[in-house]
């Protein structure tokens, strides 16, 4: 079974803050790591090979420091990344990540399963992966929490066994689980806690052969038109960024039960939970 | 003992020292107040006082002393040998509301505490101002005071030591209510006999902790853990020496078995990242930067390897480190949640008979029939070993847990180990104190808190004062 | 459409250096003598505002525009699952009102299943001006391909300007598929939305965790999708009258042809793990008996909330140890969280002070649990709890 799994570098830590006054953005150092995410989405992935045999991928666009996010992948015991990298694709949003992607991944080979993690914690929008499915041509199938059944792709299988290869998730549908079974190949974002990732191996790390990764560029994509990539490629825009209103404020509340229950009524109702 | 019994007239009169709602009677006092957190033994004070200031307590304390009231000081009551329970009744003073931090001195490299400051709360204050309070015991929300009455250990003692390693000064209220200050802001002290260093694991039986100043540390910027499987109990703790021997300074060195991170994953409802191993060494190491941490874990994941490790995994991101120490700050509850009773012994041996010890664990769980898991602090020798009741009646359950304990102070007696590490003597463990170091020693001790507290009203009962007298 | 612009003769080391620090994404780089902007550029601009004046500037590019004209009303994507019309659809028409009153753009309202005779009419009560409607029995289980089929052709039929989808798990799956098939923009998560009068939606999103918010649009692409959480803006109140129409819509068969087969549908085991839940009632050590917890059980029950408690119960055996907040138990970081007689001991603060809201209901008036909280009741919580659930049934619940 041929996996590829879409990973992405984000920022070490999310406490960022607008500074009030001049609009910039102020960080806690410009550290970066492996999308938290990712890591169930690689755990399935190097499962999958487990039991079923074959390779796991890893894929990710950045800049060219996004190549250690490949890495780490391949220490946890991916086979081989692929960087996405050029500043023809800066200003991507959705859209044009998702469309780069598809190309760099057709780019990478051809897989019967392609993995993404729910979201990033960067931008929190959970849309790459079925964008990406769409640009591939393929369905998709988000927040899966378990993968059912595989068949077709049993191990040395492949070429030997004909037939149609499948495979049976089961996803999370907010107030009910969704047992699906859909033709390879496809395309699935893994929920959070769907597993407990396993830890990067120093002995992977000290085997790793360099090479084993790859770099592209928008010369090696089958569509070089520059219009769709990059912040040409973004229908959307950032017109501006702000801090939010913080609602520090703090109530305490005295006075009879009948009053309290009153207000408590009040606090429950301007906040939607009844 | 003959201590006065409480009456109101006593009551009225500790109310003219602290405030009303400071003071609780028999009758107001919680269940909580009669035990620790082990729990064994149950006894409840005839008076609580949350105590809110050095003046208050002395005050206190000459009033006990004319009037010969035993008083047992508490912090969070976090302890596991029964040191803050107020066997005699009397006073119980909790701490818990001198919890502020007085001072930061960043010339001096030290922080000025008031005994109930949780752990917790000193550990983050330090973080917030770049400095590192490296004692760090399992027990967070313990209190400052409670951890220099015990002299905790923690994770960090490999490379850090212990807490009396980082007491600079204390301000202490002797039982006759006299005030003294011990120590100072200084790094050198040549002057006379430490009292200061008695009062360190004291237990509360010589004199109240009102004040602490602590020394802190530069906080190191980057820290990555490495969690190293191994076949076997054995083959993991006798890789402990090899690793110190190669002079790699790891923060922590901790070994765990497959069967307790079981019920960790049990406890947590979360699994663990590694669990095909029977037993796992977590090393920490800490540094200025990523580069330094990481020549100095590589040496040592190295010799790992060489030393019939099955591999070296690498915790090295929060989400990494929170999956792997989450679990290992919840094997005490994972443990106590897996069986219906327990009882624990925190032995010390030197490092290089760690192996041999959990070894003999071993072979005495299979002797005596009677489940005993463990982990522990492998890098410093402090063990936490636990013996569980199950399913056995009251009478075999004494009687095992007895032996068990009678067997492994022995064994740890021979192999220069010590009956406590970090968690104390307190009222539970007298017996075997006695044992190990013997009655000469016993008699100095004695001899020492005859100075400290000739009426034995301090914490009576506890640490030497239960076993003769 | 903008482009950023690099003044070459401007860059030096000082300058790349100030521009460097003030990129939030750390997409500038300055190498051999040549700044550079990488695919970590998120068109942010404040390289450009903030930045040494003139390095950096905005060139607008003649884009290939649109006729807005042509694509008018904002649509709601009315889902229904499972036989009920998700409630975030009803919040999504109130906003779907304003937005379109900007302009007098109609509201419409587009639902998939089968069988949705009364769910079409049920829409109707909710000022909407069209529904419609996609009724096939394909359609009756979330499939990826007949759903974005469907989607796809009321987008080509109807051409609307807007399109509101709930962002719930369906809508968050579906929206995106769409979205990139008209090579459009969608913006997830909105929190804030406003129509401006050439018709461009501003679409204000929280990022990073909440610490910062974007304010985005989609200036050159119709339509313009977004998504919206679940309670995030207010339903508007149902009228006894219907007002507007419903139109059936047809598919060609290809259209819901799919190799996806939907196996089973499983209703969710009530979670048991409290950190993961999103309504909580903490009880402590202030409720005096096990018996009364069938008192808070019943408010857990109106409010849909998990129940959890604090040490002193779990060692008290009332109950299991998987229910405590705290440092030796669970971290909770529900959307609400309701304090029962908990005095707020550390230990316990540690495990649920991340809470979006937290509600306190305790006697004394200096607990510490009214130093995290972000509303505090001083009172006893045997009057407070059962007066809020008589006043919950009493039509207030959901």
């Amino acid at each position: 079974m041929k996996i590829l799994v879409c990973i992405k570098q984000v920022p070490g830590t999310s406490n960022v803050e607008v500074d009030e006054k001049t609009g910039v953005l102020k960080r806690d150092g410009v550290e970066s790591k492996m999308n938290p995410f990712d890591l169930y989405a690689i755990e399935q992935a190097l499962c999958l090979r487990e039991a079923y045999g074959g390779k796991v991928d890893v894929i990710t666009m950045g800049p060219p420091q996004a190549k250690s996010v490949l890495l780490e992948a391949v220490y946890m015991g991916a086979d081989n990344g692929g960087l996405i990298s050029d500043r023809k694709f800066a200003g991507a949003d959705v859209v044009a990540t998702s469309y780069t992607l598809s190309q760099g991944i057709r780019k990478m080979g051809e897989y019967d399963l392609i993995l993404c993690g729910k979201q990033t914690t960067d931008g929190d929008t959970a849309q790459v992966g079925p964008e990406t499915a769409e640009f591939l041509g393929m369905d998709h199938m988000a927040n899966v929490q378990r993968i059912l059944a595989v068949k077709g792709c049993e191990i040395g299988g492949g070429n030997t066994v004909t037939g149609e290869k499948t495979i049976t998730v089961e996803a999370n549908m907010d107030r009910y689980l969704q047992q699906v079974k859909m033709v390879l190949p496809c395309l699935l974002t893994i929920d959070k806690d769907a597993n407990t990732p396993r830890l990067p191996s120093y002995r992977r790390k000290m085997a790793a052969d360099e090479n084993c990764i790859q770099t592209f560029s928008i010369q090696d994509f089958a569509d070089q038109d520059e219009n769709n990539y990059g912040l040409a490629g973004s229908p959307t825009q950032v017109e501006r960024i702000f801090p939010p209103q913080k609602n520090t404020s703090k109530e305490i509340f005295e006075g009879d039960a009948d009053l309290l229950t009153t207000t408590f009524v009040r606090i429950l109702g301007g906040k939607k939970f009844i | 003992m003959n201590y006065h019994k409480m009456d109101q007239e006593d009551i009225l009169a500790l109310k003219q020292i602290v405030e009303e709602k400071n003071l609780l009677t028999r009758e107001q006092i919680g269940e909580d107040y009669c035990h620790d957190e082990l729990g064994g033994i149950s006894s409840y004070p005839d008076v609580l006082i949350r105590a809110g200031s050095t003046g208050e307590i002395s005050a206190i304390m000459k009033y006990s002393y004319d009037k010969n009231i035993p008083v047992v000081v508490r912090g969070s009551g976090t302890g596991l040998v029964g040191a803050a329970v107020a066997l005699y009744g009397g006073i119980m003073l909790e701490t818990t509301q001198m919890n502020h931090i007085l001072e930061l001195d960043e010339e001096n490299l030290t922080v000025t505490v008031e005994p109930g400051v949780l752990l917790m709360e000193l550990a983050q204050f330090a973080q917030d101002h770049d400095f590192l309070y490296p004692p760090d015991p399992g027990e967070k929300s313990a209190t400052i005071g409670g951890n220099i009455s015990t002299n905790a250990g923690g994770m960090r003692a490999v490379k850090y030591g212990v807490t009396r390693d980082y007491v600079r000064a204390l301000t202490v209220v002797l039982p006759t209510g006299e005030i003294v200050e011990l120590g100072g802001k200084i790094v050198k002290n040549s002057s006379g006999y430490s009292l200061k260093d008695l009062m360190i694991g004291s237990e509360g039986t010589l004199g109240i902790i009102t004040k602490a100043v602590l020394k802190l540390v530069p906080l190191p910027q980057k820290s990555i853990s490495l969690l190293i499987p191994y076949p076997s109990m054995e083959s993991a703790i006798e890789a402990v020496p090899e690793i110190i021997r190669s002079k790699s300074a790891p923060t922590a060195v901790e070994f765990m078995e497959r069967e307790t991170i079981l019920f960790a994953e049990e406890y947590l409802g979360k699994k663990f990242p590694d669990t095909q191993s029977d037993a796992y060494l977590l090393l920490t190491f800490d540094g200025s930067s990523l580069e330094q941490v990481e020549a100095e874990y590589d040496k040592t994941a190295k010799l790992c390897l060489s030393q019939g490790a099955l591999d070296v995994l690498l915790v090295d991101t929060d989400e990494r480190k929170d999956s792997v120490w989450s679990a290992r700050s919840a094997f005490l509850e994972a443990i106590k949640a897996s069986t219906t009773e327990m009882d624990e012994c925190d032995v010390v041996v030197p490092r290089n008979h760690v192996a041999e010890f959990i070894k003999y664990t071993h072979q005495l769980a299979r002797e005596i029939d009677i489940r005993i898991p463990s982990f522990g602090h492998a890098g410093d020798g402090n063990l936490h070993v636990y013996i569980c009741r199950d399913e056995l009646n009251e009478e075999e359950w004494k009687k095992k847990l007895a032996l068990a304990f009678d067997k492994m102070y022995e064994r740890a007696n021979e192999l220069g180990g010590a009956v406590s590490g970090e968690h104390g003597i307190g009222y539970a463990k007298q017996a075997f104190l006695e044992q190990q170091v013997g009655k000469t020693q016993i008699r100095l001790m004695q001899g020492i808190k005859q100075v400290f507290d000739p009426k034995g009203l301090l914490n009576p009962g506890k640490v030497v004062c239960g076993a003769s007298k | 459409m903008q482009t950023l612009h690099i003044h070459e003769e401007l860059v030096n080391e000082q300058t790349a250096g100030q521009l460097m620090t003030t990129c939030p994404f750390g997409a500038i780089s300055y190498e051999n003598g040549k700044l550079d902007i990488s695919a970590g550029c998120k068109m942010c601009k404040l390289c450009v505002k903030k930045g040494p004046q003139g390095v950096i500037t905005l060139e607008e590019q003649k884009s290939g525009g649109i006729d807005k004209s042509l694509w008018n009303g904002v649509t709601v994507f009315a889902e229904y699952e499972q036989g009920r019309i998700h409630p975030v659809v009803f919040e999504l028409i109130g906003k779907a009102r304003e937005l379109a009153a900007v302009n007098a753009h109609p509201v419409y309202a587009v639902i998939l299943g089968s069988q949705l005779n009364d769910a079409a009419q049920e829409l109707l009560h909710y000022g909407v001006d069209e529904v419609f409607v996609y009724d096939r029995p394909e359609l009756s289980d979330f499939r990826i391909g007949p759903y974005a089929n469907a989607l796809e052709d009321f987008v080509k039929q109807v051409h609307p300007s807007a399109v509101l989808v709930g962002a719930t798990n369906l809508g968050r799956s579906l929206a995106p598929k769409v979205a990139a098939r008209f090579r459009t923009g969608l913006t997830a998560d909105c929190t804030i939305l406003q129509m401006k009068d050439n018709t461009d939606l501003v679409q204000i999103r929280p990022a990073f965790g909440g610490n910062i918010m974007a304010q985005i649009v989609t200036p050159n692409a119709r339509p313009q999708f977004c998504t919206v959480r679940y309670k995030i803006f207010s339903a508007p109140k149902r009228q006894e009258q219907a007002g507007g129409k419903v139109t059936r819509m047809q598919l060609p068969d290809s259209a819901v042809e799919t190799d996806t087969e939907v196996l089973q549908v499983i209703e969710k085991p009530k979670e048991i793990d409290i950190s993961e839940a999103e309504v909580i009632v903490a009880a402590g050590r202030g409720v005096k008996s096990p018996k009364d917890m069938e008192m808070i059980e019943e408010l857990c029950e109106l409010l849909g909330a998990h129940m959890a408690c604090t040490r002193p119960l779990i060692e008290a055996g009332w109950f299991d140890a998987k229910h405590q907040i705290g440092l030796s138990g669970r971290t909770v970081k529900p959307k609400l969280i309701i304090t029962l007689g908990i005095s707020g001991s550390v230990q316990f603060v540690a495990g649920m002070k991340g809470s979006d809201c937290i509600i306190a209901v305790n006697q004394d008036p200096n607990a510490s649990i009214f130093d995290v909280a972000h509303y505090g009741l001083v009172g006893d919580l045997y009057e407070i709890v059962p007066k809020l659930t008589e006043q919950l049934k009493g039509g207030h619940g959901r």
